[in-house]
């Protein structure tokens, strides 16, 4: 990786900080989903890598390979688009999913109650 | 050198004539007669011409390069001998052309059959004309497969197609017998050339493969020949019409064989083993076939029993191993040509004239037609031996021959009186055949009123017989030319002394022809009344030809089988599966015992730790996998899909975007596939504990996996701690551009340097997906799988116990956005499909890439609103997307044979287009369109054939109009 030694320090650090950033948000979604005790608890904890997460690495991508190239590069976009799309579809059927499991269970008291552990 | 051209017009005109035959109208029996008769009229003409050179003692050759690689000439090569045949094929077949004109109904599709005669006529040319021995047998093949269709010419009856195939059974297996023996004896002469082969006679002789070559020669030969054991496919072939059996059984086919045998004398002759196989084969056959011919019933059944003989005798001829045998043995090949033939024509007239060939029916027939009688009954005096016809000639030959000492052993002192026995039996037969026929009183309750047949057709017999008279009384003037051009051309400078006169004084042959002739005649008054009752012949009536050769072929190609088939196959696909791995694990050990292959020591590369952690999540992936494969599928198979992308970053890692790129889409398409495969396997339990037996199994098998996985791994290791040798990967690197027009080496290399193995392999992949659609189409699911699962079961009860929502509602509201977005996603899929395609030359992608990905695009679609819905708005039609792109493909390839280059050479130039600028264009790009076009198509046949069980199966009903109305979705795939 000797192109970066090319990078101006304002870049450089930028782009860091916007990947630790995003790698930061990342980590601690999939903590939350460690942690976390229910399923519709811990479908939320990932989202924060699959929104945020991407956005800032994405955008350090950006930066980083604009001020290299000399010239706007926004591929990087694209993946927020679909990332921001698709999320949503596999989310959607997975706690559809639960909810219909839990249903058949008998496990599911009410929309929006606690859930048992 | 004029002689060039004429071989090759005499092997040229009957193929082309047969070509040009086989356009005619079916009823066009003059125009098929003209031609063919002119074929053979101009073949015999051609043939002819040679004479001159052939008289000198002179060689025609005509040579092409056929196969240069293999050392291989096609060579035309007339001699004397062959010349001899070629006259007497062309002759003779002109005859028959002439004979069959009349003899065949208007009803008779006649294109066929002259098509099919001349074809045959050309192979036999091909036969004797052959001057290389690969050639030869390749003729040999050819007369086999067209006397199989002649014999079945009239494929309505039963008897013909079993003849027909008894015929091309025995005669194609001797043939590849003899392609056998062929192949050791060019390995023993050196050269497959006939001029080197017969040149290298003592070279043959003394080689250690002789004798198993003569055995497989002698089976080609003998069968072809109708010689005992193998003369039972004989009588059948009678089956045929009269003027196929008259051509095959007199001047072809049964000839070939011992043609044969003549032609090679002089390379593989002179040995003890020559003479007793050869000569004990042609004894038996000729004293059988007698015997059997004077108990037949049937005109053409007696006939072919008398060509059993006839070829017996010569058999013996060529056997008994001495020159002035191998005069006598071609001398009786002709006259036996002449007088079979005239015979046959006759008894066909019999047939066609009353309308039967019993001769328990016939008799008296004399008065109705005196002259074909005449003929029949000169011809068949010649066939017994009468003196002044040509048969009593090389009759004589033959008893000399036979007097002779040859080793002395009790068989050969016993010889004479043998034959002189056998020969009473071919006067009986040839008395039966006229005096049952033609004499007695008249005929009564015959199908039709028997007259004299029209001129035209009796001509053919008419000239036979005349040769025969001619031959017989004047043979010096006549046939002595002849003779003599022919056996020179076999025997060289050792012609021996031989006369051709009619009268040598009182001989001990004239003795022995006298006592065959009075016996014979003594055992036709004898066995008369008790011949016109008998039911076939003494002794062996029991022993059926064909019963023992149906056997044979039933033991062999079905009991023999399905006993195979029971012991070493199994329905069961876990002792398969088991079997196969089995089979891997071993070839896989082999070369660490034989080859030493041991890991070596190599310095430790530099461990990325980030990379180390990749690795580190995908074997956790892997293990994890492996573990909840028995009860979770669905965990073990997402876990699955984090070893695959493991895999996927470490292509990347790796610098390989293109097998990453590859990696994923596969990964996706795999993922889908086991999800729709997972619907159909039966629920598991853990509360269930198996029986030991199972446990064991499952026991042997863990190891069996752990055995082969660390097999494999010390296999990768050891290949990859050792230097790589030297490859032609610097090739493509360095060629990819210039030569192949592309910057992405991978892609060049597929599409352009390694084209044919690309077309070979979508090739496979179209078969695959042909043979999964095949295979699922008649796919019944496990019972405890067929109903409805227990999802979509609790989903209808909800749905069927809230009155405002009916059956499938709340599935579809589940899917309503994320179908939704599928739906929209799809044109998206579509375009970096295609950009992945276009850009494949220069940069990562590529049609297959891009194929898998189309392929994605559909799926989602079945996905997210159902088979039917998707159907119902969408055909794709897969097996015409992978036709289309086989054909691109190919066609891509065959379009360099345009501009005189080899095939798949790819060319590539820039094309400018507005707005989107320059953009390399290499034909490469539409070879390239084919590999997608056909990706696609396999891929979605294959998942949607897969999606289309549950559509299926949830219509469970199990009567036929269901099944059928279950089918008609797959069946629109087509």
């Amino acid at each position: 990786m000797t192109e970066t030694a090319e990078l101006p320090a304002w870049v450089a650090a930028l782009t860091a900080l916007l990947l630790l950033l995003g790698a930061v948000v990342t980590l601690v979604g999939a903590v939350g989903l460690l942690r976390l005790r229910s399923f519709y608890e811990r479908v939320h904890a990932p989202t924060l890598g699959t929104t945020l997460g991407t956005a800032a690495i994405a955008l350090a991508s950006m930066i980083c390979f604009s001020a290299l190239e000399g010239r706007p590069v926004l591929h990087a976009l694209l993946i927020v688009v679909f990332i921001t799309i698709t999320t949503p579809v596999s989310l959607m059927i997975l706690v559809r999913a639960a909810s219909l499991r839990d249903k058949a269970e008998g496990k599911l008291q009410a929309p929006g109650a606690d859930s048992p552990a | 050198m004029p002689y060039e051209a004429l071989l090759v017009a005499v092997l040229a005109l009957p193929f082309a004539g047969s070509f040009l035959a086989a356009l005619f109208r079916a009823n066009a029996r003059n125009a098929e007669s003209w031609l063919a008769g002119g074929v053979a009229l101009a073949s015999l003409a051609l043939a002819g011409a040679a004479y001159p050179l052939m008289a000198e003692g002179g060689i025609a050759r005509y040579s092409a390069a056929w196969v240069p690689g293999l050392g291989l000439e096609f060579v035309i090569r007339m001699d004397g001998l062959a010349w001899a045949m070629t006259m007497l094929i062309a002759g003779i077949g002109f005859l028959v052309v002439l004979y069959a004109r009349y003899y065949m109904s208007p009803a008779d599709p006649v294109p066929r059959f002259f098509s099919f005669l001349l074809a045959f006529m050309g192979s036999m040319f091909g036969i004797v004309l052959s001057g290389n021995l690969i050639q030869l047998v390749f003729f040999w093949e050819l007369t086999s497969l067209f006397s199989f269709l002649l014999i079945g010419y009239w494929h309505q009856t039963a008897q013909a197609r079993e003849g027909a195939r008894m015929a091309l059974i025995v005669t194609s297996a001797g043939g590849l017998c003899l392609f056998a023996g062929v192949l050791l004896l060019g390995h023993m002469a050196g050269s497959y050339d006939l001029d080197h082969v017969l040149a290298a006679g003592d070279a043959i002789r003394s080689h250690r493969l002789y004798v198993p070559a003569l055995i497989l020669v002698l089976l080609g030969a003998l069968t072809k020949s109708a010689q005992f054991p193998f003369h039972f496919w004989l009588p059948h072939a009678m089956a045929a019409p009269t003027p196929v059996s008259a051509y095959l059984h007199s001047a072809t086919m049964v000839k070939a064989g011992v043609f044969l045998l003549v032609r090679l004398w002089p390379a593989m002759g002179g040995t003890h083993e020559w003479l007793w196989l050869v000569g004990s084969a042609g004894l038996v056959t000729f004293i059988l076939g007698a015997f059997l011919a004077v108990f037949q019933q049937d005109l053409k059944g007696l006939l072919a029993h008398s060509t059993i003989s006839h070829l017996g005798l010569i058999t013996l001829l060529i056997g008994l191993d001495s020159p002035l045998g191998q005069v006598a043995a071609i001398f009786h090949i002709m006259n036996h040509a002449t007088f079979k033939a005239s015979l046959f024509m006759a008894a066909g007239i019999i047939d066609h004239e009353t309308g039967t060939r019993d001769i328990r029916r016939l008799s008296g027939l004399w008065r109705f037609m005196p002259i074909t009688g005449t003929l029949a009954m000169v011809a068949a005096a010649a066939m017994a031996g009468v003196p002044l016809l040509n048969g009593f000639l090389s009759k004589e030959m033959f008893f000399a021959e036979t007097i002779e000492i040859h080793d002395g052993s009790p068989v050969d002192r016993a010889l004479p009186y043998v034959v002189t026995a056998a020969s009473m039996f071919t006067v009986a037969y040839s008395l039966r055949f006229i005096r049952d026929v033609f004499f007695g009183p008249p005929p009564t309750g015959l199908p039709r009123t028997p007259h004299e047949p029209p001129t035209l057709m009796r001509l053919p017999a008419e000239v036979l017989v005349l040769a025969c008279l001619v031959v017989g009384i004047v043979p010096g003037y006549t046939v002595g030319p002849i003779l003599e051009t022919a056996v020179r051309s076999v025997l060289g400078a050792a012609v021996p002394e031989y006369s051709l006169a009619v009268w040598h004084g009182f001989t001990p042959e004239l003795l022995m022809s006298a006592f065959a002739m009075a016996g014979g005649i003594a055992v036709y008054f004898l066995l008369r009344s008790w011949l016109l009752v008998c039911e076939g012949p003494p002794l062996f009536r029991h022993i059926n030809g064909r019963r023992i050769f149906d056997r044979v072929l039933v033991t062999l190609s079905w009991r023999l089988a399905r006993r195979l088939e029971e012991i070493f196959g199994s329905r069961r696909l876990q002792p398969q599966l088991r079997l196969l791995a089995a089979v891997a694990l071993l070839a896989a050990l082999a070369p660490f015992y034989m080859q030493d292959l041991v890991p070596r020591s190599m310095a430790r590369p530099e461990l990325d730790a980030a990379f180390a952690l990749v690795w580190a999540v995908g074997i956790a992936c892997a293990l994890g996998a492996a573990w909840q494969a028995k009860f979770h599928r669905l965990a073990a198979l997402i876990l699955l899909g984090g070893a695959g992308l493991a895999t996927c970053i470490t292509f990347v890692w790796l610098s390989a975007p293109d097998l990453a790129l590859t990696q994923l889409v596969v990964e996706t398409v795999t993922t889908v596939l086991l999800l729709l495969g997972l619907r159909w396997l039966p629920k598991r339990l853990e509360e269930i504990s198996p029986p030991a037996r199972i446990r064991w199994y499952r026991g042997s098998d863990f190891a069996f996996a752990l055995a082969s996985g660390a097999g494999l791994a010390a296999l990768a290791y050891a290949a990859m701690t050792r230097p790589s040798p030297d490859s032609i990967a610097d090739f493509f690197v360095e060629n990819a551009y210039t030569k192949g027009g592309g910057t992405n080496v991978v892609n060049v290399i597929l599409v352009d340097f390694r084209g044919f193995d690309t077309f070979g392999e979508i090739t496979v992949l179209g078969a695959v997906a042909l043979t999964v659609y095949a295979l699922l189409r008649r796919f019944r699911p496990a019972p405890e799988s067929v109903p409805v699962p227990e999802q979509q079961r609790v989903q209808d009860i909800d749905d069927d116990a809230h009155p405002d929502r009916k059956k499938g509602d709340t599935v579809r509201s589940a899917m309503a956005v994320p179908g939704l977005i599928m739906r929209l996603l799809f044109p998206v899929i579509a375009v970096v499909a295609v950009y992945l395609l276009l850009r494949g030359h220069d940069l990562p992608g590529g049609g297959f890439v891009a194929g898998v990905t189309m392929a994605v695009a559909f799926i989602l679609q079945y996905m997210a609103r159902g088979t039917t819905w998707v159907e119902d708005r969408l055909r794709i039609l897969p097996v015409r997307w992978m036709a289309t792109g086989l054909l691109l493909a190919g066609g891509t390839g065959l379009g360099a044979w345009l501009f005189a280059k080899p095939f798949l050479t790819s060319s590539f130039s820039y094309l400018e287009i507005p707005l989107i600028g320059e953009i390399p264009m290499a034909s490469a790009l539409l070879f390239d369109l084919g590999v997608f076009a056909l990706v696609v198509g396999a891929t979605v046949l294959i998942l949607i054939a897969l999606a289309h069980q549950s559509v299926r199966s949830r219509r469970a009903p199990r009567s036929r109009e269901a099944e059928a109305t279950t089918l008609a979705p797959m069946a629109e795939l087509r």
